[in-house]
């Protein structure tokens, strides 16, 4: 998943807090938790708020407070949140025809935001409603279930076949066209949110949907707040996928700069801020209010795709030499120091299934990275015989994008490019860099996970299916396709379903073998930094969605 | 030439001028590389079939003056124009629900800068060339060069940051607005600083304009016939030589508050967290939100051009010799 930037932040040394930051304290004392408003605050609302559309961290952050799926990631910090448990579904599904059917059965008496049962028709209209609103990723992800290829060419008659329902024993069904390793992981993320079966096909945008979870919107105006209280009919059925939740009262207040949020949150006027705290405040910060800080690993990686379409980066001695060249520390500092950022040479972060530590682009390759080897990278400039060439970056105009570009052109030219860089509004870069027609030669953008699964990052970002030439929406930036690491993802996926361990290894391989051809040079690991008001205790980081809003306390 | 064809032509000025500025703003949004509705719409990693029903859904396929002119009905004569970004929300309701905070700040901070600007122009006509009059003078040149942003910046840093816990600022709310109705005194309180921020710079221009302006007037005729009947000299300044002057101050506050009712007071608004017009308008051009950035573009333009009108209407009512241009 793409995400706005993380902001480049300056702390000199800091420990790094993993997992749950408050103290393991008696039952009877959480239960006096429970109650008060939790007020957070971002410069801007996410858009839609229709679960089956957004696609957004700021908003699946809050969504699964709304909505629950059939499954769900655990609502926890640390390695939980990265495990899927049933939610509306009273088991994890029964799967059979060798990973090609699912059967669900769905919990009894579970209740809508408005009254109304949730019922086996709700779900079986809920995914044929996913291709009527066209959901980004019904081409992608959700075409697997048999039938669906039809709905996403012609989303008005779908009829979607492969979800079956039986209301004698409350069952659902998916039949998909072929084995599927991330169906479940597709099923957990808010587009699988289980709404109304009378919910109309179209995007209810500010409209609140009524949802099963523990909480509901009561207000919504993007320009300015929006309201969240509890949903009166919910009962907490699972303490992992949905829990009650502690606030009585969510609010989320949009339209303050990030440097205001800094000090709001500081003055304890707001509870917790969603953009990054801007560089030149975070010393202050640091320094007055170190308890309050959280720092938590992401699954991301800054990366620098090159386009193997096109000159000069269609020669590989001309990829090696720039990844040889990097100095990755040089970038970590920019970022803000190595207790915000990791350097690493290999697409996979630390964390990811699949991952093994592997650098090749350093001084004395091996697991780790230490040094750029300028004299590797001299020699296969050299062989690429591209010295001279011109090249432009492209990143965005703010910092500490912009940054890691000035330092890139450094790089470039001391190889010998004629390298120059231009930043264009942080907005438009994202999608200008996706695009063909602007033949971009190199930029730098990041990549967060959409869900903790390796493909996510090996076959989204260089997949050949992810490159569409000519458009806004062409996520393989790199323009990368390699026919048979293409057979071995594939193979890989399905191997999954039955064989995870086995299909890690194949990952592994896949990782190193994307990265020794090079076609992005893949910079630092970020960390993620989170500030809250003196109130605000029981913090939880989900790797999945971040700060877990439902279950701080704040009375 | 009559006074109502003056009227008749600057109104067809008016709306020639917002098509004109309409269709601008359209076609850049177009001809910007990577700002494509249909993609941003889809949103990440969507496959070319969503993106291609999107566009169609949206009517993005059509040829630009097909989807100007829908887009133009949907603003003006439907009202039902919704955002790409917040999908679902209707922006015509969303600027009118803006317009109040943008109008209480831009009143309150006008109040501020004309009370302020007469005290600074008079003080300093009075005391032409003395030491009050070059202190106030560089003053108000200060006051004219600091960027607003930077002001309501340091301004926050001081009564949010530094000094939010002590005596002097501990009585300024958090960031945003609270509505006039739902807390009279909150809303007094929650605009004090953003309305002096805002005010500063007009204070130094108009406080300048004011003074040379009486200067010049206390060279006339009549204000030598005002002395020679006997008049003080601050009955001569203040009934007299002020009085006349004040008609070129208020050409330019014609204008210039119809620039800021209309969104010109943007940069103030992201600064102190009011969620007026010209924060809409900085949203929509930085999420690229083409109705939004339409609509409050229209609504800006209709304020200053009618301000301008009015302006230029007034001047034939009192100077007929303005009609014959």
């Amino acid at each position: 998943m793409k995400t706005p930037k993380i902001a480049s932040i300056a702390l000199a040394a800091m420990s790094v807090v993993g997992g749950l930051s408050a103290p393991a304290i008696a039952q009877a004392a959480v239960k006096g938790h429970y109650g008060g408003t939790l007020r957070m605050v971002a410069s801007a609302a996410a858009g839609t708020l229709d679960p089956q559309i957004n696609y957004t961290l700021r908003f699946w952050q809050i969504l699964p407070m709304f909505y629950d799926g059939l499954v769900g990631f655990e609502k926890a910090g640390g390695k939980a949140a990265f495990k899927i448990v049933p939610d509306l579904a009273t088991s994890m599904p029964k799967i059979t025809n060798s990973g090609k059917t699912y059967i669900f059965t769905l919990r009894k008496d579970i209740k809508f935001s408005n009254g109304q049962p949730v019922t086996v028709q709700a779900v079986r209209h809920s995914f044929v409603r996913l291709f009527k609103v066209l959901n980004p990723n019904v081409g992608t992800w959700y075409d697997v279930i048999a039938g669906g290829r039809h709905c996403v060419k012609s989303p008005s008659t779908c009829t979607l076949p492969g979800v079956a329902i039986d209301p004698k024993t409350n069952t659902v069904t998916f039949h998909l066209r072929h084995p599927d390793a991330e169906f479940l992981d597709q099923l957990a993320v808010p587009f699988g949110s289980i709404l109304p079966a009378n919910t109309p096909d179209k995007d209810m945008g500010t409209v609140y949907i009524p949802g099963t979870g523990a909480y509901m919107v009561k207000k919504y105006e993007p320009s300015t707040e929006m309201v969240m209280v509890r949903n009166p009919y919910f009962r907490q059925w699972s303490k992992l996928a949905q829990p009650k939740g502690y606030p009585n009262k969510i609010v989320y207040r949009f339209g303050l700069t990030p440097n205001a949020q800094v000090t709001a949150v500081e003055n304890n006027q707001y509870d917790w801020m969603y953009n990054p705290i801007p560089l030149d405040r975070l010393q202050q910060i640091a320094a007055q209010y170190k308890s309050r800080l959280e720092i938590h690993p992401l699954l991301a990686f800054w990366y620098a795709p090159m386009n193997t379409r096109m000159k000069p980066f269609n020669n590989l001695d001309a990829r090696l030499a720039v990844s040889y060249a990097i100095n990755r520390a040089d970038l970590v500092k920019l970022f803000g120091g190595p207790a915000l950022a990791t350097p690493t040479c290999q697409i996979l972060p630390p964390g990811m299934a699949g991952y093994k530590p592997y650098c090749l682009f350093t001084k004395n390759p091996g697991t780790k990275w230490t040094a750029p080897d300028m004299a590797k990278a001299m020699m296969y400039m050299k062989k690429s015989g591209m010295a001279g060439q011109k090249v432009t970056i492209i990143t965005q105009n703010a910092d500490p994008n912009h940054a890691v570009g000035i330092y890139l052109q450094s790089v470039l030219d001391k190889l010998g490019f004629n390298a120059k860089v231009k930043g264009i509004s942080s907005n438009l870069q994202f999608t200008y860099i996706q695009n063909s027609n602007n033949h971009v030669q190199i930029s730098v953008t990041v990549w967060y996970q959409d869900y903790p699964a390796p493909s996510d990052f090996l076959k989204v970002l260089f997949g050949c299916t992810s490159f569409h030439p000519g458009s806004d929406n062409s996520i393989n930036i790199s323009a990368f396709c390699n026919d048979k690491i293409q057979k071995q993802m594939d193979a890989a996926e399905i191997l999954s379903i039955k064989h995870p361990k086995q299909a890690d290894k194949m990952w592994t391989k896949i990782d190193q073998q994307i990265t020794d051809l090079a076609p992005a040079a893949p910079l630092f690991n970020p960390k993620h930094v989170d500030f809250v008001s003196a109130r605000l205790h029981h913090f939880v980081f989900s790797g999945q969605t971040y700060f877990v809003p439902d279950l701080a306390w704040v009375h | 030439m009559s006074l109502g064809f003056t009227i008749v032509k600057r109104l067809a000025h008016m709306v020639f001028v917002m098509f004109g500025i309409s269709v601008l703003v359209f076609l850049i949004f177009f001809a910007t590389p990577g700002a494509d509705p249909a993609a941003r719409i889809a949103g990440r990693n969507a496959s070319p079939q969503t993106v291609a029903l999107i566009r169609k859904e949206f009517g993005l396929d059509k040829p630009l003056p097909v989807q100007y002119l829908r887009m133009m009905d949907r603003l003006v004569i439907r009202r039902d124009l919704t955002s790409y970004v917040n999908l679902g929300e209707k922006v015509v309701p969303t600027i009118f629900r803006a317009a109040p905070v943008t109008l209480s700040l831009v009143f309150g901070a006008a109040v501020i800068w004309i009370v302020f600007s007469i005290l600074v122009g008079v003080l300093a006509a009075a005391f032409k060339d003395r030491t009050l009059d070059r202190l106030l003078m560089i003053l108000s040149l200060i006051g004219i060069s600091i960027p607003v942003f930077w002001l309501g910046e340091v301004v926050n840093l001081v009564s949010q940051g530094l000094l939010h816990n002590t005596w002097l600022f501990s009585w300024v709310p958090p960031l945003g607005y609270v509505p006039l109705h739902r807390d009279p005194a909150l809303w007094f309180k929650s605009l004090v600083l953003p309305w002096f921020t805002l005010a500063l710079a007009f204070i130094g221009i108009y406080g300048r304009v004011l003074r040379a302006n009486i200067v010049e007037a206390m060279q006339e005729d009549y204000i030598r016939l005002a002395r020679a009947k006997g008049l003080p000299e601050a009955q001569v300044l203040i009934r007299h030589a002020l009085r006349c002057s004040m008609i070129a101050i208020f050409t330019l506050f014609g204008l210039d508050f119809g620039a800021l009712v209309g969104g010109g007071a943007l940069l103030t608004e992201v600064v102190f967290g009011l969620p007026g017009v010209g924060y809409l308008t900085y949203q929509a051009l930085t999420n690229l939100d083409l109705p939004m950035i339409m609509a409050t573009v229209t609504y800006a333009s209709f304020f200053v051009v009618s301000a301008n009108a009015m302006v230029d209407i007034l001047y034939s009512v009192f100077d007929p010799r303005v009609r014959n241009d």
